[in-house]
């Protein structure tokens, strides 16, 4: 799909959202999904196979999403994959959450953690990012076990990496 | 005795024991003037011709050997001087073969030479690469064994707490940093 088609659909989804007064719950709850999505071929093949009727498809992301996200973060996602275009959902969703953070005058930190973080910890880290970026930051922690211990920290280009998988790629390296 | 008391004589009488009677020698010796005069009028010129011609002939014969002579030793002084040539030349190729026959040895020395030097650097680039390949493989090994042994080990060593400290860490440097 193109850019502005691309920008188009997170438009549409941020507004209703927004409308809805969901927008924070719905931003962070497609944040996941779309990490989530990134991370599974299965549910992301599923989701996107023109072989499977669209009906089929948008009962997918109700077993899904049911009970777990917002009603509105459900149907938004149910509307762009049966509207074919489940393809594109996390370039989607990145726009929204871009879109979001810029009203609130927020830059985007993509947070990478081995385990869950606490509501503390993720407002101090906010804080410390903030201090060296010298940017507000809206933070999205995803849990990805990949990154076997410590943060790996994106702030739009800069990277902090914290990471237990990377010092042991350099181990491994070295080695 | 006269022609005339010749033929006076008596031809029954013998005169002398030894000569022929007188009549005889007349016509004896008219008969052997006409026999020699004839041989002289009629063989005389074929036996002169005769003559002229093994005269020639001989004449001719002598000429054939001062020319065969002439030729013979034009011949023999021709051999004697392609003799020196021959005698040169055998010279000159036994010269040329040796001056050949040196350089083909100094070529091949030289050549030698430097396939003995290239075939020693060939053997000493190998041993090298086969030493770095050694050293490549047990390196790698070592690594893989690493990093399988550091993979294994890992979950058990990141515990709960330790998660946790690696997580206040990070806050705490990044906070830290500016």
């Amino acid at each position: 799909m193109s850019d502005s088609r691309i920008e188009g659909y997170a438009r549409a989804l941020f507004e209703i959202a927004r409308a809805e007064g969901t927008i924070d719950e719905v931003e962070d709850e497609l944040f996941r999904l779309a990490r989530t999505l990134e991370s599974s071929d299965a549910l992301r093949n599923a989701l996107t196979d023109e072989k499977i009727p669209a009906a089929r498809r948008q009962g997918i992301v109700e077993d899904l999403l049911g009970g777990k996200a917002t009603v509105t973060t459900t149907q938004l996602v149910s509307m762009v994959v049966g509207g074919g275009r489940g393809r594109d959902l996390p370039a989607i969703i990145d726009k929204l959450v871009q879109r979001a953070s810029r009203e609130k005058k927020l830059e985007v930190a993509e947070v990478r953690s081995a385990v869950a973080l606490t509501a503390d910890q993720q407002t101090r880290l906010a804080a410390a990012l903030a201090n060296a970026t010298g940017k507000q930051v809206n933070l999205k922690v995803i849990v990805d076990p990949s990154v076997l211990g410590g943060i790996v920290a994106t702030v739009g280009d800069t990277v902090i990496d914290g990471s237990i998988r990377t010092r042991l790629d350099n181990v491994k390296g070295r080695l | 005795m006269s022609l005339l008391s010749l033929l006076a004589a008596d031809p029954s009488e013998t005169h002398h024991w030894l000569l022929p009677e007188t009549a005889e020698i007349i016509y004896g010796g008219i008969a052997s003037v006409l026999v020699i005069g004839g041989l002289v009028k009629f063989a005389g010129p074929m036996v002169k011709k005769s003559m002229a011609a093994r005269t020639e002939r001989i004449q001719k014969e002598l000429d054939a050997s001062a020319n065969d002579l002439a030729s013979a030793q034009s011949d023999a002084a021709g051999i004697r001087t392609a003799l020196g040539d021959i005698d040169a030349e055998r010279a000159r190729l036994l010269a040329d073969a040796n001056a050949q026959a040196e350089a083909l040895l100094r070529d091949g020395r030289a050549r030698l030479t430097a396939e003995v030097a290239e075939l020693e650097a060939k053997a000493d680039a190998d041993i090298s690469a086969a030493a770095a390949r050694r050293g490549d493989e047990l390196r790698t090994e070592i690594g893989r064994v690493s990093s399988s042994a550091l993979d294994k080990v890992l979950p058990s060593v990141l515990d709960e707490a330790t998660q946790q400290a690696l997580v206040e860490n990070f806050i705490s440097k990044v906070g830290a940093s500016r």
